[in-house]
């Protein structure tokens, strides 16, 4: 029996255990026909929605409310009032239904946060929904339905998101650890709702101490300052946070008065999340007070995390700043210390060491001296003169830092010079098995130099390059440029590795391990060189490549405008070699041993590698070569060093391999088959799996050019085969930190990107889409396997089966290529098939790398929203079709209309089943159309319709839907033919649905309608006016166009005793059934009135009283005239009405303004006055309510004035087709706004007599004919014209119609306009030829004589004569 | 059968003449009183027709039986029907002006 809960079997029994009966809407059987159709629409939905009726708004759900939004209030919420089961709400959402029920205007609500109490506790939700009136048979608003989609999740993520966010946005790259945590607390604290407080704690030796605050005053009880670790009771359980996150229960009276964050209530838990340090205890914890609105799920948990890994990170990195920053400080200070030191202590050591080698140079030369003796004292003097030569480097020094180094430039041959200091050195080289090369061309002019400082630099030079060459050769070369004398120093040694280079003139500073004639060195030979250069005014660089050697490169300004003037000498002559070159060539010599060459490095030191892979976990490494000793020996290489190795043969295998396995790093030569170095290079950068991978090229192709090619290609770096192994190691080394680094960026960026929530993309220029995030592959299906996604793109709709759709997207993906920036939204199609809505933000940006201008773009999901506000506009667009149709048809017709529009249906059919009556159907044209030529399968699909259920969308071969409805004839069927392809989505079922229940109800509505407005309209006509007018009168009664409604408009005819005729028009306030009633009193009473007292005026006085008893009759207008018929005279009063109007047959016009008061019942008491009117033969009046004149911004007198033109247009036309003349005139285009009566009176009326045939008649008949004429104050003689042609007329009728039939009627009619006249004569029988009768055929003549038109018409019914004539003037 | 009110009163003139003096309106009930009238009168017959106010084609039908023995005093009221009749073209017509008719 329960048919109105069909829909939704699960929910059905639920909503019939409910003791209807006990609610307001009672038991289900006798529930409207607008309840039931909103509770079938409801339950057959498949979106979330509940719904109100009734004056307790009780409250109604389907199965997808109770499933995400009720919980655990279901099933107790069916049936009671929604304050009840909304009660927590009730504030936001009671006011927005009592708005909806007011108004009947539909609301939107986005993401608005509600606490709901549905899981045992009150719960954070958002939701977007829409409240949209539900109204019932009388169109009144007893109900709201509400549509909903909980956005609970989107929003908290979003929140969760941007702080998230927030935290990483850091713009400056290093800061202290105090300011990190501000920056971290200042973000922190802009998330109250998740992080209502929060507390970092640092854990330093046993006590963690209080390192920021969010949410929560200083000074607060459990914000403590110093926990310690193994304490009693601490307030946090700080000893525990090493290990996992925990929960702490803060119902404990310690907690007590915590603060709320953003919320009502302070949390129930916090969480004690540990800042895990990598590799070590960790640096503290983070205590988060937790949002007691939402559960503590997977979800927050991860954002915890993330938090405090932020958190963790930031100290890591402040305090790896910090710890560098003291160190770079700690070395300065220490180099600053050693040079005090050693200076003060060198000078102390000059006295002795000179008192040493004086007589140890004494004893050397003695000739007594023994060999071995001699031996012992050459050491003791050659480790003197390192001593010497160590003491007086450190003695410069110092007095640099001092600013006390004596300097005395001379102009020199500086060629000279050097060729001379590099000669020095020859023995000792080439004693080392290396040679000498000094290519020293003199140059065109002098160099100002210090000599001694010179030849410091130039020994100290050379000394290193003997050191570090063990073949080849040592070069000394001098040059120039335009400004500068060029010095170079070079060898063929070990070589210096690049990272090595920049440190190379600091002091100190020795290479460590670095192969070498000796260990010994003080690493201050080549400091002090760049020292002295610069002292000069020159420079010093270093080139250098490991395993191949190392040149110097000194340029020194020529002139001496670069130098302190006082410091310069004249050219002294060319003073011999100072005694400081001794010690130089001494130490050297002991270099070179006389026993060959000593292997410096120890196997053991091969098998560690020098530049090993210091990284925290070992890196892929991919190597692509095509020869295989070389393939072998960098995987041996490689793997000796830690990394994973996998070698391949070529390019496309390495592609390949890199597709499959990204590795960290790809090692390729250049020269390949298939594909070539440079070729793989270009495929891993366009792969965006790929493109972040470093690629390191080999080549033997030596030279700049080579290198540039590769590097511009993109690759991270390069190298000139051979090359030494320790270089690849650092390079390879380097190139795997730096991406690390630089990926962390893209990792933290990637999972920025894919924890948003909205979709996220990337097009190149070409508009494809070449990176999106995982809330792009959740919205559309696509995924990044597929990618890069060319336009046009495969989630575009169909370009011929939804060419509309199509079109969209095409428009917006050329706003996309075109503008800067926009956003649109746009019907795409889900990798599944399903319809999805969204709405895409975008802005073009400029790709750093390739310079390429790439659009960036967001969408989100709004079909939901989409759909949401077509339904409202469907809904709305429906309900005012069904609104402005003034019957039942033009509703039907006016709904499959706006079907068909709504669908872009190609045809919409309405079929309405009447019993007993053969299928009645309509199209949205309004044509009725012929069942029986539908096609058969259209029949079959409607009739199965037809027997199903009700507001059930059905779809029929993929391009038809249809849905049955109640029709107050019957049952309809609407059936939609959408055209091939066309899909009808679950969205189009339930709007479908929807519109189907509103169009159900619309049209009871309107049939409803149409009864009463038939029975008002039967109901006003019956009481409105008399059915019989006095001959020359005509009225005319309509009822407002829109809504088309009766009124309380009147006119009425009362003939009175005195043979008089009372006249009444009259207009009582308001519309509809209860006008009409207050008019039918109204007319009853002045028509009693009038028959009692002919006196307009007193009459009206007496109505002022009636009507001031009467409800509803205040301040009716009424016209009240008595005219007697025979003369024209009038005698009137008007109640505030618009005054009559009376057209002369001369052209001018009468107002009837005399007479005037105020509407009835406003002075009940006051006196009335009336006024004299004597109307002219052949004028015509008009009496009328204001409805005919009164037009919206237009003067009232504008409307008399048209009104009054209208009547004189129609001076010539019959009193009817005259006032079908004003009608048609005086009708708005589009129908009357208020309801009109009007009454059209010619004076005098028309004659009309009926006479028996006998000629006996003919002199009374002539006698009033006369009489008749005379009122229309016609000249004589054509007065005797009218008398002769109706006299014979009338005489022909007689003698010939009724030969046989004596005493048979005639009847003649007379009628005068204002410049015309017309005589008929009307008899039942046949005249004979009137040529066969002369004296007849006279009559005939005579009756053609007096009247211009004459036209006699006999048939078997009897003979007609028409005449009519101008009246002369 | 009632008929339209007509009085004829009839004097014989010295030259002969009937005078025929006739009052009222004259139509199809009515002619046969005019027929008669005329008809009994011998030779030529004088009709007064000053106070006559109505003529149809019945009574113009006896005029023409008539018409070569008639002369006829009239009123302008008839004036038109007489002579668009054409009776004026067979019978003395002598049109009394309005003053002088009805």
């Amino acid at each position: 029996m329960d048919d109105v809960f069909s829909a939704d079997p699960e929910v059905a029994v639920d909503l019939r255990a409910v003791d209807w009966a006990a609610t307001p809407l009672g038991p289900v059987p006798g529930w409207p026909q607008s309840l039931r159709t909103a509770v079938s629409i409801l339950l057959s939905s498949k979106f979330p929605m509940w719904m109100a009726w009734g004056p307790q708004l009780t409250f109604f759900c389907n199965a997808a409310y109770r499933r995400d939004t009720l919980g655990h209030k279901y099933p107790w919420a069916l049936g009671r009032p929604a304050n009840q089961v909304w009660a927590e709400i009730w504030n936001d959402i009671g006011p927005r239904i009592d708005t909806v029920l007011a108004t009947g205007q539909a609301t939107w609500d986005e993401a608005l946060l509600l606490f709901l109490e549905r899981s045992g506790y009150q719960e954070e939700t958002y939701h977007t929904f829409s409240y949209s009136p539900l109204r019932d048979e009388s169109g009144a608003a007893v109900g709201m339905l509400c549509v909903v989609s909980e956005d609970t999740t989107r929003v908290v993520s979003e929140r969760r998101m941007a702080t998230l966010r927030d935290l990483g946005s850091d713009p400056s790259v290093v800061r202290t650890q105090q300011e990190t945590l501000a920056f971290a607390a200042r973000q922190l604290d802009r998330n109250q709702r998740d992080l209502p407080f929060t507390l970092i704690y640092l854990t330093d030796g046993g006590t963690a101490r209080l390192a920021g605050t969010t949410g929560i005053p200083d000074g607060h009880p459990v914000a403590v300052s110093a926990i310690p670790l193994d304490g009693p009771e601490p307030v946090w359980p700080a000893a525990l946070s090493v290990a996992e996150p925990q929960l702490v229960d803060l119902s404990q009276p310690r907690f007590a008065g915590l603060p709320a964050g953003a919320w009502p209530s302070p949390p129930a838990q916090a969480l004690l999340i540990p800042l895990l340090r990598q590799g070590g205890a960790p640096y503290g914890f983070l205590v988060a007070g937790l949002n007691r609105y939402r559960p503590f799920d997977d979800g927050y948990r991860s954002f915890m995390e993330l938090v405090a890994g932020h958190v963790a990170t930031g100290i890591a990195s402040a305090r790896s700043y910090q710890a560098q920053q003291r160190r770079a400080e700690e070395l300065a200070e220490l180099d600053r210390a050693k040079t005090v030191f050693f200076s003060n202590i060198s000078h102390e050591f000059r006295t002795p060491l000179t008192l040493i080698m004086g007589p140890i140079d004494d004893l050397r030369r003695r000739p007594d001296t023994d060999p071995a003796t001699r031996e012992e004292l050459d050491v003791i003097h050659r480790n003197g003169l390192r001593l010497g030569k160590l003491v007086n480097s450190l003695l410069d020094f110092s007095r640099l830092e001092a600013g006390r180094m004596q300097a005395s430039y001379e102009p020199v041959d500086l060629a000279a010079v050097t060729a001379e200091l590099a000669s020095v050195f020859r023995s000792a080289v080439e004693k080392a098995g290396l040679r000498l090369s000094v290519d020293c061309p003199p140059l065109d002019r002098p160099v100002y130099i210090d000599r001694g400082m010179w030849e410091k630099v130039i020994l100290n030079l050379l000394s290193n390059a003997l050191k570090f060459t063990f073949a080849g050769s040592v070069g000394v070369s001098v040059g120039s440029d335009d400004q500068h004398a060029i010095v170079s120093v070079t060898d063929t040694g070990i070589g210096v590795a690049a990272e090595q280079i920049p440190r190379l003139f600091e002091r100190f500073h020795r290479i460590e391990n670095a192969r070498s004639r000796s260990n010994e060195g003080s690493g201050i030979g080549l400091a002090l060189v760049q020292e002295l250069v610069g002292l000069h005014g020159g420079t010093i660089t270093a080139h250098s490549v490991e395993g191949e050697g190392t040149t110097f490169t000194i340029c020194i300004p020529f002139g001496h405008g670069h130098l302190p003037s006082g410091a310069i000498v004249a050219a002294t002559s060319a003073a011999a070699l100072s005694a400081a070159a001794e010690p130089y060539v001494q130490e050297a010599l002991r270099w070179v041993p006389d026993q060959g060459s000593r292997d410096l490095i120890s196997p053991g030191d091969q098998e560690t590698p020098l530049f090993g892979p210091s990284l925290a976990k070992p890196a892929s490494v991919l190597i692509a070569d095509d020869n295989a000793d070389m393939r072998a020996y960098l995987a041996r290489l490689l793997t000796g060093a830690g990394y994973q190795v996998s070698t391949v043969d070529d390019g496309r295998q390495a592609l390949d391999e890199a597709r499959a396995r990204t590795p960290e790093l790809v090692i390729s030569d250049v020269m390949m088959p298939r594909l070539d170095g440079l070729q793989l290079l270009t495929a891993l950068r366009a792969d965006p799996r790929t493109e972040a991978v470093p690629v390191i090229l080999l080549s033997a192709r030596a030279g700049q050019e080579a290198s540039i090619e590769g590097l511009q290609a993109g690759a991270d770096d390069y190298l000139v085969k051979p090359f030494a192994a320790a270089e690849l190691l650092a390079r390879v080394r380097a190139s795997i930190e730096l991406a690390r680094t630089r990926n962390h960026h893209a990792r933290w960026r990637t999972a920025l990107i894919n924890s948003l929530q909205e979709a996220f993309f990337v097009c190149d220029d070409n508009g494809a889409v070449v990176e999106i995030n995982t809330a792009f592959t959740d919205i559309l299906g696509f995924g990044p396997e597929g990618l890069p996604y060319e336009p046009k793109h495969p989630w575009w709709p169909d370009a011929d089966a939804e060419a509309a759709a199509h079109r969209e997207v095409a428009t917006a993906f050329d706003t996309l290529m075109q503008n800067a920036q926009g956003s649109y939204t746009i019907p795409v199609v889900h990798r599944s098939g399903h319809r999805v809505w969204v709405n895409a933000t975008f802005n073009k940006a400029q790709d750093p790398d390739s310079g390429r201008t790439v659009t960036v773009g967001t969408f989100r999901d709004v079909t939901a929203e989409h759909y949401a506000i077509q339904r409202d506009t469907a809904m709305a667009a429906l309900n005012m079709r069904l609104s402005q149709a003034p019957d039942l048809a033009q509703a039907g017709a006016g709904a499959l209309a706006e079907l068909q529009r709504l669908w872009h249906a190609t045809e919409t059919w309405g079929v309405v089943f009447r019993p007993g009556a053969p299928p009645s159907v309509s199209t949205a044209h309004g044509r009725p159309a012929d069942w029986e030529q539908l096609a058969e399968s259209h029949r079959d699909a409607i009739t199965s319709l037809r027997d199903g259920p009700n507001l059930t969308a059905a779809v029929a071969g993929g391009d038809s839907a249809g849905i049955r409805l109640e029709h107050p004839h019957g049952i309809m069927v609407v059936w939609l033919d959408l055209g091939p392809h066309r899909r009808f989505t679950e969205h189009d079922r339930l709007l479908l649905s929807l519109l189907a229940g509103s169009l159900a109800q619309g049209l009871t509505r309107a049939h409803q309608i149409d009864q009463q407005r038939e029975t008002a309209l039967a109901l006003q006509r019956a009481i409105l006016g008399p059915a019989q007018l006095p001959h020359g009168f005509a009225v005319r009664y309509e009822p407002a166009a829109t809504p088309l409604e009766i009124g309380g408009d009147w006119y009425d005819t009362i003939a009175l005793p005195d043979g008089r005729i009372g006249i009444v028009v009259g207009d009582c306030v308001g519309r509809g059934l209860s006008a009409a009633a207050v008019m039918g009193q109204l007319r009853s009473a002045c028509r009693a009135l009038l028959l009692q007292d002919p006196s307009p005026a007193r009459t009206l006085m007496t109505m002022d009283h009636f009507a001031a008893a009467t409800p509803g009759a205040m301040c009716t207008t009424v016209f009240c005239g008595v005219l007697d018929l025979q003369t024209g005279q009038l005698t009137y009063a008007s109640a505030g009405h618009p005054p009559g109007i009376i057209a002369h047959r001369d052209g001018r016009t009468d107002v009837l303004h005399g007479g005037r008061s105020l509407p009835l019942a406003v002075r009940p008491g006051a006196p009335r006055s009336q006024a004299e009117h004597t109307m002219p033969a052949r004028a015509t009046m008009m009496l009328y309510t204001d409805g005919l004149i009164e037009r919206r911004r237009r003067p009232l007198d504008e409307g008399i004035e048209t009104a009054t033109t209208t009547l004189h247009q129609g001076r010539d036309i019959d009193i009817d087709q005259l006032a079908a003349h004003v009608m048609d005139q005086l009708t708005p285009a589009g129908g009357f706004d208020d309801d009109v009566a009007f009454l059209l009176y010619r004076h005098p009326g028309p004659l009309r007599m009926t006479f028996p045939a006998e000629a006996g008649q003919l002199a009374p008949v002539r006698s009033a004919l006369r009489d008749w004429l005379r009122r229309c104050a016609l000249p004589t003689q054509f007065t005797q014209g009218v008398l002769l042609a109706a006299g014979e007329a009338c005489a022909n009728a007689i003698e010939h119609g009724h030969r046989g039939n004596p005493g048979e009627p005639i009847q003649l009619r007379a009628e005068a306009y204002a410049d015309r006249l017309r005589l008929v004569v009307a008899d039942s029988g046949r005249w004979k030829n009137p040529t066969v009768n002369p004296d007849r055929g006279r009559g005939v003549g005579l009756m053609r004589a007096m009247m211009q038109h004459v036209t006699i018409d006999s048939s078997s019914a009897g003979t007609t004569v028409d005449m009519h004539t101008r009246i002369p003037e | 059968m009632t008929t339209t009110p007509l009085t004829i009163s009839s004097a014989l003139k010295p030259d002969g003449t009937t005078a025929l003096t006739v009052r009222g309106e004259i139509d199809m009930s009515n002619t046969v009183v005019l027929a008669d009238a005329i008809g009994s009168a011998p030779g030529r017959v004088l009709l007064d027709f000053a106070a006559v106010e109505y003529l149809d084609s019945a009574g113009l039908a006896v005029l023409f039986a008539h018409a070569d023995r008639i002369e006829l005093v009239t009123n302008s009221v008839l004036g038109p029907v007489l002579r668009i009749s054409g009776l004026t073209e067979l019978v003395t017509v002598r049109e009394l002006p309005p003053d002088g008719g009805v």
